[in-house]
C-alpha cells in the first residue's frame, strides 16, 4: 500500500482501474536482425521472459521464453535472427485499457504478456502475468497479509516457476 | 483439530495462528468483501479451480528429454517427483535461466540440477488468496497441490485463477 492511500485501495477495482497499476515491465527491445542467442543472453540477463522484436520504434513482433524452449528442444541454431522465429503483431494494450480487460485477455487467450502501445504503436511497457498477480494480492484487504514475514522480492528478481 | 481458514492446515485446536502459515485462525476479523470478484477469492478454495493432473518426471530424467516433454504436452512446467512427493518443478522460466543456449552441453545432465526445488505446495482446501499471495511472494506461476501426506494430487496455474476471476467478473 502507498503512502496517504485510504482504505478504499484495497477494494479491487478490475472494471475502474487501467492496466498501468500492474506494475508493467519496461519494454526490452531488440531490433528484427539482432539473433536469437542474444535475445537469449538479454532475457536472462534482464529476468525476463519476452523480448519485443521493434522497427523504427514500433512493435513488430515479440519472442518469448516459450519460443525460446521450442527451439530449444529442437536443437535449433540461435544464430538465426529473431525476425524468423518472433511471433509478429502481438496482440497489444494501451495504457488506458482496462485491468479487467488484461486479465480476460490472459485468462481466455493465454497469453502471459501484453505490450502496452502508445498511439503510434511504440512501446511504453509489458504487463505480465506476474504483475497481475501482484496487482491483486496487493489489493487484498489489509488483515490479510499478516503472513509470516520472508524475503521481499522486487518484480525484477521474480522467478518464474 | 481446526483448519485453518487460509491455508487449510490441520492446526491443534485453542492455538491463535496457523502453525503452518503464521495466520490467525479466526478470520472473522477481516473486511467484508466489496464485489463478487473479492467474494470469491476471500472465500473460495483451489479445489474449485478443479487442479489439472500434473506431468510428473523422475529426478534422474535427462533434462532435454524435459525440453521435449514442455513443448510436446503444450505445458508450462512439469512436477519433478520422487514416489509420489513433489521435489521440485521446472518450468520454461528455469530453461531459459539455466539452460539457456548451452542446451547441446546440457541435454544429457538430470533435470534434478535444474529444477527449483523444496517447491511451494498448497492443499486444495486452501482459499484462493492465499494462492495468490503465495505466487505473488515467490514470483510463480504454478503451484502443486498435495494431499494429506504429501502426495502430489493437482497442480494451479496463476492462468487458472486469472480464468476463475474472469468467470466472476462476468458473472457480477
Amino acid at each position: 500500500m502507498r503512502l496517504g492511500e485510504t482504505d478504499v485501495s484495497f477494494q479491487l477495482n478490475l472494471n475502474t482501474e487501467t492496466v498501468d497499476h500492474c506494475y508493467p515491465a519496461e519494454p526490452l527491445c531488440l531490433a528484427p536482425a539482432d539473433s536469437v542467442a542474444e535475445a537469449l543472453r538479454r532475457m536472462k540477463e534482464n529476468n525476463r521472459g519476452s523480448v519485443l522484436v521493434c522497427k523504427d520504434q514500433i512493435v513488430i513482433g515479440v519472442f518469448t521464453e516459450r519460443d525460446a524452449l521450442k527451439m530449444m528442444a529442437d536443437g535449433a541454431s540461435f544464430d538465426a535472427p529473431l525476425e524468423r522465429f518472433m511471433t509478429p503483431d502481438p496482440v497489444v494494450l494501451r495504457a488506458c485499457d482496462l485491468v479487467g480487460k488484461a486479465i480476460a485477455m490472459m485468462a481466455q487467450g493465454g497469453y502471459r504478456r501484453l505490450p502496452i502501445v502508445d498511439d503510434r504503436g511504440r512501446p511504453t511497457g509489458i504487463i505480465t502475468l506476474e504483475g497481475i498477480m501482484h496487482y491483486l494480492a496487493e489489493h487484498f484487504p489489509a488483515a490479510i497479509y499478516n503472513l509470516p514475514p520472508e524475503p521481499h522480492h522486487s518484480m525484477q528478481e521474480r522467478e518464474g516457476a | 483439530m481446526i483448519l485453518c481458514p487460509y491455508c487449510g492446515s490441520e492446526n491443534i485446536k485453542g492455538e491463535d495462528e496457523c502453525a503452518d502459515c503464521g495466520q490467525p485462525l479466526d478470520d472473522s476479523h477481516l473486511t467484508p468483501p466489496t464485489s463478487d470478484v473479492e467474494r470469491s477469492l476471500l472465500s473460495d478454495r483451489i479445489g474449485l479451480l478443479v487442479p489439472k493432473r500434473p506431468i510428473t518426471v523422475a529426478p534422474t530424467t535427462p533434462v532435454g528429454d524435459v525440453l521435449r516433454l514442455l513443448v510436446e504436452r503444450r505445458i508450462g512446467c512439469v512436477v519433478v517427483v520422487e514416489g509420489s512427493r513433489p521435489v521440485g518443478i521446472f518450468s520454461e522460466r528455469d530453461a531459459l535461466r539455466k539452460i539457456n543456449t548451452q542446451v547441446a552441453e546440457l541435454a544429457a545432465r538430470p533435470v534434478s540440477e535444474f529444477m527449483t526445488p523444496n517447491p511451494q505446495t498448497l492443499v486444495a482446501d486452501a482459499k484462493i488468496a492465499f494462492a495468490v499471495q503465495r505466487m505473488d511472494l515467490g514470483g510463480y506461476r504454478h503451484l502443486p497441490i498435495v494431499g494429506e501426506r504429501g502426495e502430489l494430487v493437482g497442480i494451479i496455474s496463476a492462468r487458472d485463477i486469472l480464468r476463475h476471476l474472469t468467470d466472476e467478473m462476468a458473472r457480477g
